[in-house]
């Protein structure tokens, strides 16, 4: 069975959990006290993953850090359906890919520091996510209008959505409003309302839990 | 937001649109995470659920109780027109704007800095006004662009602004693409000194 060192507030755990979840994969989760405890860096941990970053995922006797990817191998050891990581949309994936690790580097960022009091240059990390919010609601207007929904033209999402989603989803938490941006409000509730999908902490959910009076 | 008041836009089964302070009156949570059923807001923290007109319809942790009519939200007024949405404040005696023909909203943007009236944006487009509808909106003409385009900014201080354009209902698809490139170039006309 799949292990996935694991951290429910991590936008890069939630990447991961997801696909395992579309891809029902069983899977068993160790969770690392990322906040406050720092879990991450102990030597335990470096063992595991000597950048100390989360996720991290141990299958057949690998190991393999990175967010991307892991989403990468999950979904071309996994994917019988050849719909997440299409072999002919490659390049396209591979630069949402690196568009999400830039996500990392500000809104998450930003995150961090309003979160869990990370000490960083906070309103840079927001200058740049506005930046990218800017370039994706583009985008996305653009791919809208083409007849399409996800960030990659095709007729369902792919890993690249996967790897975007989280910390767009999470920017309030680090300050930054999300109401400047409609096309990536539309995207965000398509996604949102995926099969499987299951909402982390501060991803606000599209419908009540269960029916109040 | 609107100047530096946070507001929470939603529309009913009812087709209405309405605007509220983005503000919950039990603990202020922000009302825009809220959920809406039929024509009633929900608050998504503790479920207090509001009516059409910002009454206070339910609590639930006291099921039995009818709410004080003194639990209200604060409630601005709104309406549609043009394909954009107008909000005014409730002692403002403001006219909705009466704007011909039907139009379809394209693109909103975000800039940095808004513009100082509807003449500075105009200049900013490269357009030529055709008629002013408030001071934050007009419709325009713009050079090589075969449909006039209704254009409208708010102002939110230090948040910077918002540019919606709307075109007409019947325009190509040629014109909305080509009025959506023309609002990206206005971030660079409205931008912060400071940035790059």
């Amino acid at each position: 069975m799949i292990q996935l060192h694991d951290y429910p507030l991590s936008g890069n755990c939630f990447k991961v959990r997801f696909l395992m979840d579309q891809l029902d994969l069983d899977y068993q989760s160790t969770l690392v006290d990322f906040y406050p405890g720092y879990e991450h860096k102990s030597p335990r941990f470096l063992k595991i993953n000597p950048l100390g970053q989360l996720p991290v995922i141990e299958d057949n006797g690998q190991t393999i850090r990175d967010a991307q990817a892991i989403l990468v191998y999950l979904a071309t050891a996994y994917d019988t359906s050849g719909t997440w990581f299409p072999r002919d949309r490659q390049g396209e994936i591979y630069q949402w890919l690196a568009f999400a690790d830039e996500l990392t580097g500000s809104i998450s960022a930003a995150r961090l520091h309003d979160a869990m009091f990370y000490s960083l240059d906070v309103a840079k990390a927001r200058a740049r996510g506005t930046k990218l919010l800017r370039i994706v609601d583009e985008h996305l207007w653009f791919t809208e209008k083409d007849g399409h929904d996800w960030l990659v033209p095709l007729p369902h999402p792919t890993i690249a959505d996967v790897a975007c989603l989280p910390y767009i989803a999470l920017a309030e938490e680090g300050g930054i409003d999300l109401a400047p941006y409609p096309s990536v409000a539309r995207w965000m509730e398509r996604f949102m309302r995926l099969e499987k999908f299951k909402p982390m902490p501060g991803m606000m959910p599209l419908e009540m839990p269960k029916e109040t009076p | 937001m609107i100047g530096d008041k946070d507001i929470a836009l939603w529309r009913g089964e009812d087709g209405k649109i309405r605007a509220w302070e983005n503000r919950c009156p039990h603990r202020g949570m922000r009302l825009s995470y809220g959920i809406v059923r039929g024509n009633t807001l929900t608050c998504l923290y503790h479920g207090w659920s509001y009516d059409g007109t910002g009454g206070c319809a339910g609590i639930p942790a006291h099921p039995d109780l009818t709410p004080p009519k003194t639990i209200r939200t604060k409630v601005y007024r709104a309406a549609d027109s043009g394909g954009m949405i107008w909000v005014a404040n409730p002692e403002e005696a403001t006219e909705v704007p009466a704007i011909d023909g039907a139009w379809a909203p394209n693109r909103s943007i975000h800039v940095d800095v808004a513009p100082a009236n509807i003449a500075a944006l105009t200049e900013g487009i490269g357009a030529e006004l055709q008629s002013k509808i408030t001071d934050h909106a007009a419709i325009l003409r713009v050079p090589n662009i075969e449909e006039d385009i209704l254009v409208a900014f708010l102002d939110m201080k230090e948040h910077g602004a918002m540019i919606h354009t709307a075109v007409p209902a019947k325009a190509t698809e040629a014109v909305a693409i080509a009025v959506s490139k023309l609002s990206t170039h206005l971030r660079q006309v409205f931008k912060a000194s400071s940035a790059a």
